[in-house]
């Protein structure tokens, strides 16, 4: 199949390196010493509740704020000191952004207009890039008169055209209904790997990161938690917060409390003790944080032999959410364990016994969380 | 008359008539009595004479005193609007950007003006301006010049006065407009490449069009019929529209040649709003904010 984007070309891309990046407002520290490295090509989400540090980030990137200290490498150059307009990357507003007095077509001209690109150039790439998003036929609209999906690609057109090295995107998503943004996501991933560029993609949405990424850059208050691939962030998160945002997890304070024959023994309640298949050196009496997902917790009705964790409890709570049904189960000792299941694995009434099981590997040991100031 | 009812619920208009009926009476009656009086005759010794006659307008672009206010008068008004404009932009913008503590401070530096009285100011200029105002004898005491400059009773002094005055509208309402302009916007034409004045003039200066129309016909409007300033800084001899119709009524007694110019005065009004609104949607100025 012949590319859709030869008006576009390719290989502009470049890699960014962001080191010990600082920024304070007041004294508030929005960034926090962040260190982080995308490949050439790669898709990198930026991803953290609000507040996180994300959007400060990405707007240093862009040269819109200018950091404390650190530094912002784009294909081995140092650009942070470079001013905004010579940095040539393209940026994707949440607002959108789009210039209210402009037509569909001038608004993505814009960035060719302020480089030596002649006319017939001009017209030529802006279309490539706007049949790219699939609005050829709007050209002459003003931006109002187009829908929030339609907004938002010419947005993608304005920032793709110019052939960035770097394209960021701060939470270009958020602004549509539900249908429409699984849509665009979509779309947004088709369109990264055809033009093969780096991208840095804001976001407080953990379904569009770990969709949409190549590795996920998890951030709390101001510092980066832990970078990996979308399965490493799910399976095997760093700490406690990666582990409570990402996916539906219960934590559960405890103690190391001996060896087991597939890994540790851990104390979490009265008389409830897991085993946890340890990753890394736990010695007894350690604290420690037992992440255990909603959805690797299993519910059977008699002990399956063999199974390491395997606990009587009583269901307290049910409720039907569609291709899940999420539970939540009392053991012994008063320990309260959320659940989720397949609602196709058959109904469970409230108030009925049940096995609580689940695999040593789905018990994930963190460090133990620094007690609240 | 069911459909008259009807239009008036819908338009929210019924709700409105009895200030409307108010405004009509209080605005509209002396302008209804002003149109016959400007075209009667005018008798010197005895006042308002019998019949009609246009003497009263051709006066006005005939004779070359008039005539020479008349235009005095447009000129000094486009003055006033562009120097308040050139003055208020930069402000207007820093003001309504600006992420400074002192901000709020400022702003209300650009209003303390108008809390002050009129008569005032316009003193407060007089001591300045005069021939032996502060300026002249600094400027005399630094051996800069031998001679006062004459600084007052012309044009200079009230293009002095009235700009002091409205700028502060003018800040006003470009502030309003351009605090409506989505940074964002900006910051996208910085990042796809355009530098400062590229997008002041690409992005900024169009989307505060709305403002810079709207502030210069109000400056307009309050300049070429501002009475108290150009009568203070401009003295018995040089005259205004506003002033030389003062005259005609008060002192002269002439109220047809004062109608006439008064309802003259009102037409460049009507026609300057007029065209100044077909500009506007020329240029496609509907709104200037971003839907997001």
């Amino acid at each position: 199949m012949e590319p859709r984007n030869r008006a576009l070309g390719e290989g502009a891309a470049a890699d960014l390196r962001i080191e010990r990046l600082r920024k304070t407002f007041g004294a508030v520290t929005a960034v926090d010493d962040v260190s982080i490295y995308v490949q050439h090509g790669e898709f990198v989400s930026l991803l953290g509740p609000s507040g996180c540090g994300k959007t400060t980030i990405l707007r240093m990137i862009a040269g819109l704020i200018e950091p404390d200290s650190g530094a912002i490498v784009l294909a081995g150059e140092d650009i942070t000191q470079r001013p905004v307009h010579r940095r040539n990357l393209g940026l994707v507003f949440q607002s959108y952004a789009l210039f209210p007095h402009m037509s569909v077509f001038e608004n993505v001209a814009f960035g060719l207009r302020r480089r030596p690109v002649a006319e017939d150039a001009i017209g030529r790439r802006v279309r490539a890039a706007l049949d790219l998003v699939r609005l050829g036929a709007h050209t002459d609209r003003l931006p109002r008169q187009l829908s929030g999906g339609q907004q938002q690609r010419v947005a993608l057109a304005r920032a793709v055209v110019t052939e960035p090295r770097l394209l960021l995107l701060d939470e270009p998503l958020s602004n549509l209904d539900a249908l429409l943004r699984d849509e665009m996501r979509v779309e947004l991933k088709r369109l990264q790997e055809e033009l093969r560029i780096t991208t840095l993609f804001v976001t407080h949405d953990q379904a569009e990161a770990l969709t949409l990424s190549d590795r996920i850059a998890v951030l709390s208050e101001g510092r980066l938690e832990q970078m990996g691939t979308p399965e490493a962030i799910y399976h095997s998160p760093a700490t406690p917060f990666v582990a409570g945002f990402i996916g539906r997890s219960n934590l559960l304070d405890g103690i190391v409390v001996g060896q087991a024959e597939q890994g540790v023994r851990v104390r979490v309640g009265e008389g409830l003790e897991l085993v946890a298949a340890a990753s890394g050196p736990l010695r007894q009496g350690d604290r420690v944080q037992a992440s255990l997902r909603h959805e690797r917790i299993h519910l059977t009705e008699a002990p399956t032999p063999g199974m390491a964790n395997s606990f009587p409890g009583r269901i307290v709570f049910r409720a039907f959410a569609g291709a899940v049904t999420q539970y939540v189960v009392q053991l012994a000792g008063g320990v309260e364990l959320q659940v989720e299941t397949p609602t196709a694995a058959g109904r469970l009434e409230r108030e009925a016994t049940v096995q609580v099981e689940l695999a040593p590997e789905a018990v994930i040991l963190l460090p133990a969380a620094v007690p609240a100031a | 008359m069911t459909r008259l009812l009807g239009h008036l619920r819908r338009t929210g208009l019924g709700l409105l008539s009895p200030s409307l009926l108010l405004l009509l009476l209080v605005f509209l009656i002396p302008v209804a009595i002003m149109v016959p009086l400007s075209f009667r005759p005018y008798l010197p010794g005895q006042g308002i004479g019998e019949g009609w006659t246009l003497a009263n307008y051709t006066k006005l672009f005939t004779d070359a005193y008039y005539y020479e206010i008349v235009g005095r008068t447009i000129f000094l008004g486009l003055a006033v609007t562009l120097l308040t404009l050139v003055i208020g932009y930069p402000l207007a913008y820093f003001l309504a950007r600006s992420r400074s503590r002192w901000r709020h401070w400022l702003t209300i530096l650009v209003v303390f003006p108008l809390l002050l009285n009129l008569v005032v100011r316009t003193f407060g200029w007089m001591t300045l301006l005069a021939n032996r105002g502060v300026i002249n004898l600094a400027l005399q005491d630094l051996g800069w010049i031998e001679q006062p400059i004459r600084l007052m009773f012309n044009f200079t002094g009230l293009l002095i006065g009235l700009t002091h005055i409205f700028l502060p509208f003018m800040v006003l309402v470009l502030i309003g407009v351009i605090q409506n302009i989505d940074r964002d916007l900006e910051d996208a034409a910085k990042v796809l490449g355009a530098n400062w004045g590229t997008t002041f003039l690409k992005v900024t200066l169009p989307l505060s069009l709305p403002g810079i129309v709207s502030g210069s016909i109000l400056v307009f409007v309050l300049s070429i019929s501002a009475l108290v300033t150009p009568r203070l800084l401009g003295g018995p001899t040089y005259k205004v529209m506003s002033t030389l119709i003062y005259d005609q009524f008060l002192q002269l007694l002439d109220w047809p040649a004062g109608s006439a110019m008064a309802l003259m005065l009102t037409l460049i009004v009507l026609v300057l709003v007029f065209l100044s609104g077909v500009i506007a949607r020329r240029f496609g100025m509907q709104g200037s904010v971003a839907q997001g």
